[in-house]
């Protein structure tokens, strides 16, 4: 009887031990799922802002790909119940993620610098521009006012012919 | 001839106009022009990459191929996420109106980043497994998508109209909103009927 009574008592310890453990363990692979989820969003993000920055992105939108095949394989594994594959695809997607950020990061800023450098220039072309045809203007102006005055003081008066009497 | 105030006003009119022409450079840094409509693209082609030949009858152990593609035209690289789903002819497919996608939990998905202008297309393969048919209904046990199996106990019931056990194949797209952060149900959906018939 005691045997008996200590092999049930064992054999529940065993099953809400596995239940506990197999708990975590889904915890943890939907939080790792989330983490690679929010260092995706992130790298995007900051992807996003090199291209508004001006840079060429395409090598960066292809590892994204890379990445997010990664996770959609994790969630549908988790889905399915498979933790191991679940974990190992968000692992992936978690280092290229990562990866991208900073790639990222380095290229926006460098973007930002060309942009700033551009700008200035444009300003500079934009002002100097304005000032030269200004000034041509004037130089133009210049010399044909004279022009224009000796035109008009070599022209002959004309009489008006149908003046009433 | 004209007059003197008159040479003046051409002069000043050109004076004004090569003055906007040098600046216009630094004019675009400043102002910006409306950009064109912003939308995506959703779409799913037949086997032979054309708007043809869907798969319509379909049995089980038997593979079938369509193509899904997504074009981006919201003037930045997008985010998007596309759910496959699979149905039967009662379950709630997405409401348009109400901008809310359909409650059936997702089989597979795509996660894709697109630049401007750019399309993506993959191919999308399936097969039923574990189909039976009793008291006019068929059950679909498992649908494979692309090599992955997913158990789904799907029921259809006869549909007398149609003759035939109709089932959906459809495709949700769903966008990144950088600006809350969340991925949204981009209001896009395009699907195939398919109808399940006896493997002889």
């Amino acid at each position: 009887m005691r045997i008996l009574f200590a092999s049930i008592l064992c054999l529940f310890l065993v099953l809400a031990l596995t239940t506990v453990c197999m708990a975590t363990s889904e915890d943890e692979v939907t939080s790792k799922i989330s983490e690679a989820n929010n260092a995706l969003r992130e790298a995007f993000k900051t992807v996003l802002e090199a291209e508004e920055a001006g840079a060429n992105v395409s090598g960066l939108v292809a590892k994204l790909n890379e990445a997010g095949g990664f996770l959609s394989e994790a969630e549908m594994a988790y889905r399915n119940g498979d933790l191991d594959k679940a974990v190992s695809e968000t692992a992936k997607c978690l280092t290229i993620a990562n990866g991208i950020l900073g790639d990222a990061l380095a290229l926006k800023s460098s973007a930002l610098e060309d942009a700033q450098i551009m700008r200035t220039h444009t300003l500079l072309f934009s002002f100097a521009g304005a000032v030269v045809s200004v000034v041509g203007l004037f130089l133009v102006w210049v010399r044909f006012k004279p022009f224009y005055v000796r035109k008009l003081l070599k022209m002959k008066p004309e009489v008006a012919s149908n003046a009433k009497d | 001839m004209l007059r003197i105030e008159d040479y003046k006003a051409i002069f000043a009119a050109v004076g004004l106009i090569g003055v906007l022409l040098s600046a216009s450079p630094s004019l675009g840094l400043v102002l910006h022009l409306p950009s064109g409509e912003k939308f995506s693209e959703l779409w799913i082609l037949g086997p032979s990459r054309m708007a043809e030949g869907y798969p319509f009858n379909v049995k089980a152990e038997e593979g079938y191929l369509v193509y899904v593609g997504v074009g981006n035209h919201m003037g930045s690289s997008v985010f998007y996420v596309v759910y496959v789903k699979f149905r039967n002819q009662d379950e709630p497919l997405p409401n348009v109106t109400a901008r809310t996608p359909s409650p059936l939990e997702p089989l597979y998905e795509y996660r894709i980043f697109l630049e401007n202008g750019k399309s993506w297309e993959a191919p999308l393969t399936f097969s039923f497994s574990d189909v039976s048919f009793f008291e006019n209904r068929s059950l679909v046990g498992i649908i494979k998508i692309n090599d992955v199996t997913f158990h789904v106990d799907k029921l259809a019931s006869w549909n007398v109209n149609g003759t035939g056990y109709y089932y959906q194949l459809f495709i949700e797209l769903w966008i990144y909103n950088v600006e809350v952060e969340i991925t949204q149900f981009h209001n896009r959906f395009v699907g195939i009927w398919l109808n399940m018939t006896v493997s002889l």
